[in-house]
């Protein structure tokens, strides 16, 4: 589904991602791990299409075509979804209203039927529901005064509604407590199907208690240095990231 | 083909129209006195020029096409605004339309007409010429006496509109007093076709512990002008709450004068305004705390697409006597293109030491993370634009106390921010 080869990208002039190489295939969930800086979050926001995000190298193809030249809009409406790690504060647009802009855009795209708004509603109350928050966040300005929390709920409520084909989550983990950590879980784990990839990007061992990943790489540099299963995610947790640099390093 | 006037020479003939236009206007009717005290202001006054700070962005040349010279006639409008589901007051090219107003039937309030019946004074406050030719030349209006202890659950709605296929000029003036201890919901609204140039004032005086809120809503179509005057008086305990949306026009020029005059009454003041095409809209705002432990709040939003030009002057004056005042000011603009132009300017005097007092003015472009945001979720750039636009706005309406206005005015703006793009 996602095929990237030799991908070089930089942030304002600056080379932050050195070559990076890494394929996920359909009903598959990857973890990539990595210290700060390693170039997590821009390769999440090169995917989605991120201004001032640039492809200086290398091949991004998603489901066969190249995601490189296309607008962040066209992604998402070709299945790509970012919940995003600081999520955005956006007063005057409610939350419902977003949702259906987004649902009638994407189906547009797709030449499909837009859900009507009992439909709409269903569905959102639903998904509100599944994240634990109160329906009342439909009303409220998308993100306006939530907390931390509430914003990465609110991205999986997001994830829920809009069924993409390719999630990948930028430290949805960070700054939840355990009780969030878990509905955020569940919320995603209720989202693995066969046809839909899952990439979580996270700085933490923990949330893979939760969403037990098929691969996990480590970012560093730039570059994938290593792949394995959950086994090395634990092995990281427990030696740290030096003891990866320091393999690098000694290999 | 002689040469176009220079602004002072401008300046010169519209003040010989505006008192040509209150000569004709003798007469020994009720509002007799106070068109001639107006007419003695008027003439004291000078038209405003070139030289004057408070007009240094807004331009007089589009009153040269005559319109002080031909008072519109009374006539059955074109157009119709679909009411809001209260009892609503109409007003033609400043002329009260029986036939299209519903009076409002309710114990406590009176309705009277300013059309000679019925005396009026003028308020104290400084104003323009522009409120004195109104008081001048008035023909008609209205007068909302709301008696003490009386609670108006219902709003009042009144609306006006303006319609000329020519240039030509109508009056309209509003004059609320709330009893004490009162409380009302007056809604003002203005609409209107062609180059017609409605010289409004509204008048408000809050007595002790009354509470008003108040709506002015200015839809007026591009091509009408509008100069309009608002003076709100308070007075102890007594709380004004004024809501302003406005889209720009040919000319479009709003002064707020209010005058917190005993302790312990609260104003606050909130307005939209949206430019596009070449459109104008100028408000002047300018708020005195003139006794001690009084509160003002502002905010006032601006958006200007295309080649449209808004100002905003926000005034805060803070009397040496006015302890304890505690005054905000907030004037956010958005601009949607390069061409369009924001000038907006907070002013500040302060005569005494016990004030707490704070004012932000912003003049920017839409935000690059927001817009991410929405495109990220599939919306198209110019659909994010919109919504975010629309949004910039919506947190007013969204704070407004009556929903049926919020939900009237929100399709009104928002094609008014889609068009402005």
């Amino acid at each position: 589904m996602l095929d990237i080869q030799d991908l070089h990208a930089t942030v304002e002039g600056q080379e932050i991602l050195k070559g990076l190489s890494l394929q996920v295939n359909a009903g598959e969930v990857h973890a990539i791990m990595g210290p700060n800086g390693s170039g997590k979050s821009t390769l999440t926001n090169v995917l989605a299409g991120r201004d001032n995000y640039e492809v200086t190298d290398g091949t991004i193809s998603f489901e066969g075509r190249d995601l490189s030249g296309m607008e962040p809009e066209e992604r998402a409406r070709a299945g790509l979804f970012l919940a995003m790690q600081y999520p955005v504060e956006i007063p005057g647009v409610s939350n419902l209203e977003f949702l259906k802009a987004s649902l009638e855009s994407m189906a547009e795209a797709r030449g499909e039927e837009a859900p009507d708004s009992v439909t709409l509603l269903r569905r959102a109350r639903a998904a509100c529901e599944q994240v634990d928050l109160d329906q009342s966040f439909l009303k409220r300005g998308v993100n306006e005064g939530f907390s931390g929390g509430e914003k990465k709920r609110n991205e999986i409520l997001q994830l829920m509604m809009l069924e993409p084909k390719l999630a990948l989550l930028d430290e949805t983990d960070s700054g939840l407590d355990i009780d969030a950590l878990r509905t955020v879980a569940a919320g995603v784990n209720s989202m693995r199907d066969e046809n839909r990839a899952i990439v979580l990007v996270t700085h933490y061992q923990r949330l893979l208690d939760y969403i037990v990943p098929d691969q996990v790489h480590v970012l560093s540099g730039g570059r994938i240095i290593k792949s394995g299963d959950q086994e090395l995610a634990k092995e990281l947790e427990s030696k740290g990231y030096s003891w990866i640099n320091g393999e690098e390093q000694s290999a | 083909m002689t040469a176009p006037a220079t602004a002072n020479e401008l300046a010169t003939e519209l003040k010989a129209q505006a008192l040509a236009r209150a000569n004709a206007r003798s007469g020994n009717d009720a509002l007799g006195p106070m068109r001639q005290q107006a007419r003695a202001l008027l003439e004291d006054t000078p038209f405003p020029g070139p030289k004057h700070e408070r007009w240094k962005y807004t331009s007089l040349r589009a009153l040269e096409a005559g319109h002080l010279k031909a008072p519109a006639p009374t006539q059955q409008p074109v157009e119709v605004p679909p009411d809001l589901g209260f009892a609503r007051l109409v007003f033609v090219n400043g002329h009260f339309h029986e036939a299209l107003s519903t009076l409002p039937d309710t114990a406590g309030l009176q309705v009277l007409r300013l059309n000679g019946e019925h005396e009026a004074r003028l308020s104290d406050a400084p104003a323009s010429p522009f409120a004195w030719l109104n008081g001048a030349a008035l023909e008609d209006g209205l007068l909302l006496r709301v008696a003490a202890r009386t609670q108006l659950e219902s709003p009042i709605h009144v609306l006006h509109i303006g319609e000329s296929g020519e240039p030509a000029c109508c009056d309209m003036r509003i004059r609320l007093e709330a009893g004490e201890q009162s409380e009302i919901t007056l809604i003002e609204e203005y609409a209107g076709n062609g180059p017609i140039f409605t010289n409004a004032v509204t008048e408000i005086e809050s007595a002790p512990a009354s509470r008003v809120m108040h709506y002015r809503l200015q839809h007026e179509a591009p091509a009408c002008l509008h100069i309009g005057s608002l003076i709100l008086q308070l007075a102890k305990d007594s709380h004004i709450r004024s809501e302003q949306f406005m889209s720009g026009s040919t000319l479009r020029r709003n002064e707020v004068q209010a005058q917190l005059n005993e302790p312990g009454a609260e104003l606050e003041l909130n307005g939209a305004f949206i430019g596009r095409g070449s459109n104008h809209a100028d408000n002047q705002v300018c708020v005195e705390h003139r006794a001690p432990h009084c509160t003002s709040r502002q905010v006032y939003k601006g958006m200007a697409g295309d080649k449209a030009r808004l100002v905003f002057n926000g005034r805060i004056y803070i009397h040496p006597g006015a302890k304890d005042s505690s005054a905000d000011l907030s004037n956010n603009n958005l601009l949607l293109s390069n061409s369009a132009e924001i000038d907006t300017k907070p002013e500040l005097e302060i005569y005494n030491d016990d004030v707490i007092c704070s004012h932000g003015t912003t003049v920017g472009q839409m935000d690059a993370l927001q817009l991410f945001y929405l495109r990220s979720r599939g919306i198209s750039e110019p659909e994010a634009q919109r919504m975010l636009g629309i949004g910039f706005i919506n947190e007013l309406l969204l704070a407004l106390p009556h929903e049926s206005i919020a939900d009237w005015a929100r399709p009104w703006l928002a094609s008014e921010v889609t068009e402005a793009e």
